[in-house]
């Protein structure tokens, strides 16, 4: 199995990473680019995370505490873009840059100094995003969605905001193109696209909707910069313009972003489970039309964030039932991840875990997202913390508990040492209990009527909020076990190249850590193919 | 596949991915300029 590794890295012998600042500034290497996108990513989670803790700290108890009202509207815009764009999307493009090579048998992305500028692009959108709180007026304050008009009451801040939302965009849209080229053109010479491992397919699906919705995005906010400076009225009702026009062309992009979000993670999953349920992943193939269904579907159902706006019926009806409709290859891919693990030889280590919570917990956010679809129960829900509850399931114990799992699976590979097991199922069981205690008590917070998007709140919420704000410190504190965890990652036992007894595919068949430059020489795919069957 | 014909195909998928997401960043704004 190791063949087609033997011969990779002798070539390299006399160059590997160069040294100091210049190996970070300047690296076209796709691990050293992927580690980049990681580490950002988690700087980012506890940049986000620390607003989030100014956000649960006022909700604490009902009455203003610490911070004024404008000040709570942008730490709610601010988190969002954060944790959207900043944590969440970028950690999964780390994830694609360290594996996507390996496992496909390609010596590095296809397009490593676009792949430089994509990260380098990032640090600059967010310092641009972070400085407009220092800014006579604040930080945007009008939600992540920069609905018109009350987007354009933003102070000094706009144009900063507007600017960083195209870096970010940019970004996104660079590393999109690199992940289908390279997947399209850099595949090991056996590897059939039907041979593909799931994260590699669900990644290529995830790259043509960043490559379809994002420029839309950047459109969107383009029309409100030219409302703002420019004298056009694309969205100026008194100038004969339609605020609404930029809900729909917002939510065009926006609902494909959620699932940029999670088909990933459902990538990472079904590297996972199989692993450690010892068997090969049940139904590989429909996997692959499931992705590409829910990808389809991602772009018509989009008004169903907007039924309050008013529309006719038989829009009403269409996005309704269309919504509804993704619920079916999402419960192909459920029912597959429970068949692979029927009667497997399952073991639990903390990957496992995270996986594990993962499909029962992003079911949940389903089920209360389907209740959402329904239209005359969702102009109840809607603005509700029900919404906050729901996306809050699919985003944290879905999104980040699935980049968590892949993480400590494929953390050996990157180090070359084994975790400390033990602090691993201490961070998962405590961010478990904590996400739960967080985000569950929100669904009744909804129900009852509490709005999302305010400081302060009626009394009879109070109970419920207490929870949540214990639950999000709880929840905080225990992502800093992660980072011990990654600190001593090196203190550990030395890994071997397969690492997991279960696991299978190219990226296995390479030593750890892996070694700077790999597969020079393309590797058969076959090997790896058949080292599971 | 020799290098030249990759890099050649590598090219072309850049090119028209690149088109692709140009094509929806000019038509969304060809959508709004039509509308107002």
């Amino acid at each position: 199995m190791t063949t087609a590794v033997a011969d990779t890295h002798e070539h390299h012998d006399d160059h590997g990473p160069a040294k100091g600042i210049g190996r970070w500034l300047f690296s076209t290497n796709h691990k050293d680019i992927g580690t980049m996108y990681l580490i950002f990513s988690l700087t980012m989670f506890f940049i986000g995370g620390a607003m989030a803790m100014v956000i649960r700290s006022e909700l604490a108890v009902p009455g203003l505490q610490f911070v004024h009202p404008e000040f709570f509207n942008s730490m709610t815009t601010m988190h969002a873009l954060i944790m959207v764009f900043g944590a969440v999307m970028p950690a999964f493009v780390g994830l694609a840059n360290w594996m996507i090579p390996l496992m496909i048998g390609a010596p590095d992305m296809a397009l490593p100094r676009m792949n430089n500028w994509s990260f380098w692009i990032l640090p600059v959108a967010f310092g641009i995003l972070l400085s407009t709180l220092f800014m006579p007026g604040g930080g945007p304050a009008s939600g992540w969605t920069m609905y018109p008009p009350l987007v354009l009451q933003t102070g000094d801040a706009f144009p900063f905001l507007i600017f960083s939302v195209h870096l970010m965009g940019l970004s996104s849209i660079m590393g999109a193109i690199n992940v289908i080229v390279t997947i399209i053109n850099m595949r090991a010479p056996d590897m059939t696209l039907l041979k593909m491992p799931m994260f590699v397919w669900t990644w290529l699906i995830t790259a043509y909707l960043l490559i379809a919705v994002m420029p839309v995005l950047a459109g969107a906010v383009t029309m409100l910069l030219t409302d703002q400076f420019f004298g056009t009225s694309f969205f100026l009702a008194a100038g004969g313009g339609d605020p609404v026009m930029f809900q729909h062309i917002f939510w065009f992009f926006g609902h494909p972003e959620v699932y940029i979000m999670i088909l990933p993670a459902f990538g990472v999953v079904s590297e996972i489970i199989p692993t450690f349920a010892r068997k090969k992943l049940f139904g590989h193939d429909s996997m692959v039309y499931a992705a590409s269904c829910i990808a389809f579907l991602s772009f018509i159902v989009w008004a169903h964030h907007m039924f309050t706006v008013g529309m006719p019926l038989t829009g009403q009806l269409f996005f309704m039932f269309a919504t509804m409709l993704i619920a079916v290859p999402t419960g192909v891919k459920i029912f597959n991840w429970v068949a692979t693990m029927w009667r497997g030889a399952m073991t639990f280590e903390t990957p496992m875990l995270f996986s594990l919570a993962f499909v029962f917990l992003f079911t949940i956010g389903g089920f209360s997202g389907l209740m959402l679809a329904i239209a005359p129960a969702d102009i109840q829900y809607h603005d509700t913390y029900f919404v906050v509850a729901h996306f809050h399931y699919v985003l944290v114990p879905g999104s980040v508990f699935a980049i968590m799992a892949g993480a400590y699976y494929w953390l050996p590979k990157w180090t070359g040492h084994m975790y400390n097991e033990t602090l691993g199922k201490v961070h998962f069981w405590a961010s478990t209990i904590f996400v739960n205690l967080t985000f569950f008590p929100m669904h009744f917070l909804g129900l009852a009527g509490m709005p999302r998007r305010i400081p302060d709140y009626s009394t009879q919420f109070a109970d419920f909020n207490t929870m949540a704000s214990i639950g999000a410190f709880g929840f905080g504190l225990s992502q800093l076990i992660f980072v011990w965890v990654l600190v001593t990652a090196r203190k550990g036992e030395k890994a071997t190249d397969r690492v997991w007894e279960g696991s299978h595919g190219l990226e296995w068949t390479v030593p750890s850590p892996a070694p700077y430059h790999t597969f020079d020489t393309p590797p058969k795919a076959r090997i790896a193919n058949e080292s599971f069957e | 596949m020799d290098d030249a014909e990759r890099r050649k195909k590598i090219r072309r998928t850049t090119l028209i991915v690149a088109a692709i997401a140009i094509a929806f960043y000019v038509g969304f704004i060809m959508m709004g300029v039509l509308r107002s």
